[in-house]
């Protein structure tokens, strides 16, 4: 059985990132390819696609190619997730991890313009 | 399934003596004797029969006769006929062999014409699909213990979405007239109890009469809402019999049935509310039963000029309509004035609910709004299974069917409507045209990340089968993954362009009820398309030789995830809550090892297949030659390997 969605309207997963570090470039090193294995291992796929394309869980999941969560952002929403999201502390996922993925995140191609898509001008 | 022997009953062997029989007694002993004696050549080396064979077999038939020129399922048919019924989806059993028989030599195989299911499941979903699209009930046949159970899990999908269904089960009620063995194993006292929970009727007639009665009181029923499925258990002897005396027998008449319509004093409450509200938002579910409904609500909100929150239980609402909203929570967070029309789930749209370790939830709605429910839904709910969902209080609660209160509603809000405020609704409906123009745009950018990826991206997925389809009379009837792609991008505006979803969320319902939505669509030659996960086609594959055997036209893509994806994505949320690994949660949640090839097991069933298709470039062309198929009148399926969602 599936559980039901209260409402097809059911919104973008909102953030909190008003009050930390604004700039992605702050992130700690991180090896792109240990990321792709671990973002794939360890489920983040499951909710945000293979490409960080988002998806749907509770409603939408957010896009997270090239993401514009400043680096600490993104880590507490790993380990303290706001909302469904499970937590993914460092018993499962270490800092340096949790690098690996925000750069693999980082080298994922952003869609190109959808007005370039004939698809979806129809 | 075993025949049934003859029944030694000295009692029943003079009723049928008296019920114009005719057979075995026209034939003479000396004429028996001839052909026991006169044996054909081939059959010379066979040991000749001894004297006690010769004599059983000569001598004068006994008082059973061996042939009937009446029967009960004779009069079952001409019953089932008057309601026309255009189709008896079936998976055929020994209990119902009676009428079976009379469908086919009796009422010709036409209305109803049978369609062999290889599932009980199959064909309840089918008639499920079948009535959300054509608006009246197919017959549904089954054994009465043995094949319920199998049709259970669908009986409950058509329950909770409110479908009319006319379940018709074999049973063998007299202990006496059992042959041992599966005919003890395949009756019951009442079985019909084992679904009642989702059932709005349910009856075993003991005479023809009662029959007829019955089955036109069991239609009316669930032909008038709140829709639900009904079931006649079918007694075998009643079914195989001759009828004593045919004219003594009268099918009643359903007459014209009205649906309930809401108070006409409440309705015009409603609609002074509706116009002095600054910001109402109208939400609906399962509210459109006819074309006619989608009509009704469009007027309505065009005189208001307000929003419309579609949750897709039914086909309610262009999707591309200036005032659809569907996709703005906003819409009813912000509204003074939340009207529920047919919802089914009233507390789930205005509450926001979190799935964490400690489950939490509070009101979303403005402080203060008012809320109003208009529908039918409260009037059919039962104890024990749990669809009715959380208790939502209202202002003002108003029991009537909504299709059918929308007319008055509107009239009585035009009325209302002073002019001096008509620019006050205009400029509402340009906001509201705006934010929906804004909730297209973002969908479509939304959707161009991993447009090109593979496995190919469920946004590719949906355009590609949207523009396969676009330029033709389509009818999407399946989304099956939690894929609102479609519904956030598509044009939807016919009132057969969807027609929503399982209603009790028991996966299996994608592909069958798809196929009965395509056998309704088939006689307007409508495109029927539809999209359904992996995990829910392998609950009932064999759907697919019964669109091959009837030769009913219909698109079917596997969104092919490799899992159960939902429940793969629910056991992760367990895994990070508890902190000891996330990395093995594929186990039991997946479909791979091997991957299942569905374009194969789609040839394997008779029906064209295309696939695994893995290159989002290769898409389209398979999407094109499966139409070609479809367009000549036969199934077709395109496997697509996907994302998850």
């Amino acid at each position: 059985m599936k559980r039901s969605f209260a409402l097809v309207a059911a919104g973008i997963v909102a953030l909190s990132v008003a009050d930390l570090p604004a700039r992605a470039q702050d992130a700690p090193p991180g090896n792109a390819a240990n990321g792709k294995r671990v973002y794939l291992a360890d489920g983040c796929f499951t909710c945000h696609g293979r490409v960080g394309e988002g998806g749907n869980y509770y409603g939408v999941t957010p896009t997270l190619a090239k993401t514009q969560l400043p680096f600490e952002a993104f880590k507490q929403q790993l380990r303290d997730p706001a909302r469904v999201m499970p937590p993914f502390e460092t018993a499962v996922l270490t800092d340096q991890d949790a690098a690996d993925i925000y750069a693999f995140l980082q080298t994922l191609p952003l869609g190109r313009p959808a007005k370039d898509i004939p698809l979806l001008n129809n | 399934m075993p025949k049934r022997r003859n029944s030694p009953d000295v009692a029943r062997r003079n009723f049928l003596k008296s019920a114009g029989l005719v057979g075995a007694a026209a034939l003479t002993p000396a004429a028996a004797t001839a052909q026991i004696a006169a044996p054909r050549a081939e059959l010379q080396k066979a040991l000749p029969p001894g004297p006690k064979q010769i004599a059983l077999e000569t001598q004068p038939p006994g008082k059973d006769p061996v042939t009937q020129t009446s029967s009960g399922g004779d009069f079952m048919v001409d019953v089932i006929k008057s309601l026309g019924i255009e189709y008896a989806v079936i998976n055929c059993a020994s209990s119902y062999r009676g009428i079976h028989e009379s469908l086919i030599n009796y009422g010709k195989n036409t209305m109803p014409e049978l369609i062999t299911c290889p599932h009980e499941e199959i064909a309840v979903h089918m008639a499920q699909g079948f009535a959300k699209i054509d608006g009246k009930p197919l017959v549904m046949m089954c054994h009465g213990v043995v094949g319920l159970q199998h049709a259970s899990m669908a009986l409950y999908n058509s329950w909770c979405d409110r479908v009319p269904v006319m379940v018709m089960i074999g049973n063998i009620t007299e202990a006496d007239k059992r042959a041992p063995g599966a005919e003890w194993l395949h009756s019951a006292l009442d079985p019909a109890a084992i679904v009642r929970d989702f059932l709005k009727w349910d009856d075993q007639p003991q005479s023809l009469q009662h029959y007829a009665e019955s089955t036109v009181r069991a239609y009316k029923l669930a032909t008038t809402p709140p829709m639900a499925p009904v079931l006649i258990s079918l007694d075998a002897e009643l079914q195989e019999n001759p009828i004593a005396d045919r004219e003594s027998l009268r099918i009643p008449k359903v007459g014209k049935v009205v649906p309930p319509q809401a108070d006409s004093g409440a309705i015009a409450e409603l609609a002074k509310m509706l116009v002095a509200a600054d910001n109402p938002v109208l939400i609906c579910d399962r509210l459109a039963r006819t074309p006619d409904g989608m009509k009704h609500l469009v007027e309505l909100a065009e005189t208001l000029q307000c929003g419309v929150v579609d949750l897709g239980g039914r086909m309610n609402f262009p999707s591309r309509h200036p005032l659809n909203q569907s996709f703005r929570r906003a819409a009813v967070d912000q509204a003074d004035v939340i009207v529920g029309l047919e919802l089914n789930d009233f507390w789930g749209s205005v509450n926001s609910f979190t799935d964490r370790i400690v489950r939490t939830s509070h009101p979303t709605a403005k402080p203060g709004a008012k809320m109003v429910s208009l529908g039918t839904r409260d009037y059919l709910i039962k104890s024990n299974f749990q669809d009715f969902a959380r208790y939502q209080d209202v202002d003002l609660a108003i029991g009537g069917d909504g299709e059918a209160s929308l007319p008055e509603l509107t009239e009585a809000v035009k009325r209302l409507i002073d002019p001096s405020r008509k620019s006050a609704y205009e400029a509402r409906g340009k906001k509201l045209a705006a934010a929906q123009l804004a909730s297209l745009e973002q969908a479509r950018a939304a959707a161009t990340t991993g447009w090109d990826a593979s496995p190919i991206s469920v946004a590719r997925l949906s355009m590609e089968v949207y523009n396969t389809v676009k330029d033709e009379d389509w009818s999407l009837v399946g989304t099956s993954t939690g894929n609102n792609w479609p519904r956030r991008l598509w044009d939807f505006k016919t009132p057969y362009s969807w027609n929503g979803g399982s209603g009790g969320g028991g996966i299996g319902y994608t592909l069958p009820a798809s196929l009965g939505a395509a056998l309704a669509n088939k006689k307007h030659g409508r495109l029927t398309v539809a999209i359904g996960g992996d995990g829910d086609f392998n609950f009932a594959p064999g759907t697919l030789w019964t669109a091959a055997h009837h030769r009913i036209p219909m698109l079917y893509v596997v969104l092919n995830n490799h899992a159960y994806h939902q429940e793969y994505m629910y056991v992760l949320a367990m895994a990070g809550r508890r902190n000891r690994g996330v990395t093995d949660v594929d186990i039991g949640t997946t479909l791979k090892d091997p991957n299942i090839d569905y374009a194969t097991v789609a040839r394997g069933f008779g029906v064209h297949g295309e696939g695994p298709i893995s290159d989002p470039a290769e898409l389209g062309p398979a999407l094109q030659r499966a139409l070609a198929v479809v367009k000549s009148g036969q199934p077709a399926l395109v496997d697509v390997v996907s994302e998850p969602r």
